[in-house]
C-alpha cells in the first residue's frame, strides 16, 4: 500500500462517514443549530440523525442540549472545540490526499 | 470533496437570507432614510424641523437599525425557526473582520474617487452618485460576495445605476437622496416580501415535536 493510501487509513472514521461529515460540516459553519435545521439540511430521518448525533456526542465532538421553547422541546447541537479541531484535521488530511493522488 | 464541503457551508450561511425578512426590514430602514432626506429638503436646513432632523440624525439612524434588528429577530423566532429550524451564527472571525475592513477601505476609496470626478462636473449631484456607489459596494462585497446570494448582485447593480441616473436628474440633493433610498427601500421590501411569501408557502409550520 502506497503512502497516499496509508494516509487515507488514518482518517477520522467518526467524521468520514458521509452523513456525519455532513452534520459536522453544517455545525462547523454555525455556533449552534437545532435538530429541525439539521434534519432539513441533511435530509436524514429523525432516527438516523439522532443516532449519528449520539455517536458524535459519544466521540466528544458534539454537545447536545435539550431545552424547551415555550412548551415545545428543543434540541440544540453544537460542535465543541475537539469537534472543530477534528474536522479541520480531517479536511487537511483529505486535501493533502487529493493533492497527492491527482 | 472540498467543493462539496464549501457548498454546504455556503448554503448554511445563505440560510439567513432564505426568508427575505432581512431585506423586508432593511427596505423599511431605507424608507425611513428616504422620509428623512425628503423632509429635510422640503423644510430646509434653516427651519426648526430641518434643524431638529439634522440634530437627531444619529438617533434616528441608530434607533431604526436597533428596532430593525429586534424586528428581524422577532419575525425569525416566530416565522422561520419553527418552520425550518433555528441557527445561531458564529461571531465574525478575524478573517471576516479583515474582509469587512477591506470592504470599507474599498468603499471609501471609490467614494473619494466619485467625489473628485463628480465635483468637477457641476450638473452632477455628487451625493446621489456616491450613495449609489457606496450602497452598491456594500451589497457586492459584504453580502453578495460573502454568501453567494445572487439577488444581491442585482441590488448592487440597481443601486449603481439608480445613483448615476439621480445624480444627473437636476433635482435638489435632498430629493435625490430621498428618491434613491425610497426606490431602493421599496425594491428591497418588495423583494423581501415576495421571498417571505414564497418561503411561508413552501414551508408550512413544522409539527410541535422538534426534538431528536
Amino acid at each position: 500500500m502506497g503512502d497516499d493510501l496509508r494516509g487515507l487509513t488514518e482518517l477520522d472514521r467518526l467524521i468520514h462517514e458521509p452523513a456525519r461529515l455532513l452534520i459536522v460540516t453544517i455545525l462547523s459553519t454555525v455556533e449552534s443549530s437545532d435538530f429541525l435545521f439539521l434534519q432539513r439540511e441533511t435530509g436524514l430521518t429523525k432516527g438516523n440523525l439522532s443516532a449519528h448525533l449520539s455517536k458524535l456526542e459519544e466521540g466528544g465532538y458534539v454537545k447536545i442540549e435539550k431545552t424547551f421553547k415555550g412548551k415545545s422541546p428543543l434540541t440544540i447541537c453544537k460542535l465543541n472545540a475537539a469537534g472543530q479541531k477534528a474536522f479541520q484535521g480531517y479536511r487537511q488530511q483529505m486535501q493533502s490526499f487529493i493533492r497527492q493522488t491527482s | 470533496m472540498k467543493n462539496e464541503i464549501s457548498q454546504v457551508e455556503q448554503r448554511v450561511k445563505r440560510y439567513w437570507y432564505t426568508d427575505g425578512i432581512g431585506e423586508l426590514i432593511g427596505g423599511g430602514v431605507f424608507l425611513i432614510l428616504a422620509l428623512y432626506f425628503t423632509m429635510q429638503e422640503y423644510f430646509g436646513e434653516q427651519s426648526v424641523v430641518g434643524g431638529l432632523l439634522q440634530g437627531f440624525f444619529i438617533v434616528i439612524m441608530i434607533g431604526a437599525i436597533f428596532l430593525g434588528r429586534k424586528l428581524v429577530n422577532f419575525l425569525k423566532t416566530h416565522l422561520t425557526y419553527p418552520r425550518t429550524g433555528y441557527v445561531e451564527y458564529r461571531q465574525s472571525g478575524r478573517n471576516t473582520m479583515w474582509m469587512r475592513f477591506l470592504a470599507v477601505i474599498v468603499g471609501m476609496t471609490v467614494a473619494m474617487a466619485s467625489i473628485f470626478i463628480t465635483r468637477s462636473i457641476e450638473s452632477i449631484d455628487s451625493m446621489a452618485a456616491i450613495t449609489g456607489v457606496l450602497v452598491a459596494v456594500i451589497f457586492l462585497v459584504k453580502q453578495g460576495w460573502s454568501f453567494g446570494v445572487a439577488r444581491f448582485y442585482f441590488f448592487s447593480l440597481f443601486s449603481l445605476v439608480l445613483g448615476v441616473i439621480l445624480s444627473v436628474s437636476g433635482l435638489p440633493s435632498g430629493y435625490n437622496l430621498g428618491l434613491f433610498y425610497g426606490i431602493m427601500g421599496v425594491t428591497l421590501a418588495l423583494s423581501g416580501g415576495l421571498i417571505l411569501k414564497r418561503y411561508l408557502g413552501d414551508n408550512p409550520m413544522a409539527a410541535e415535536d422538534r426534538n431528536g
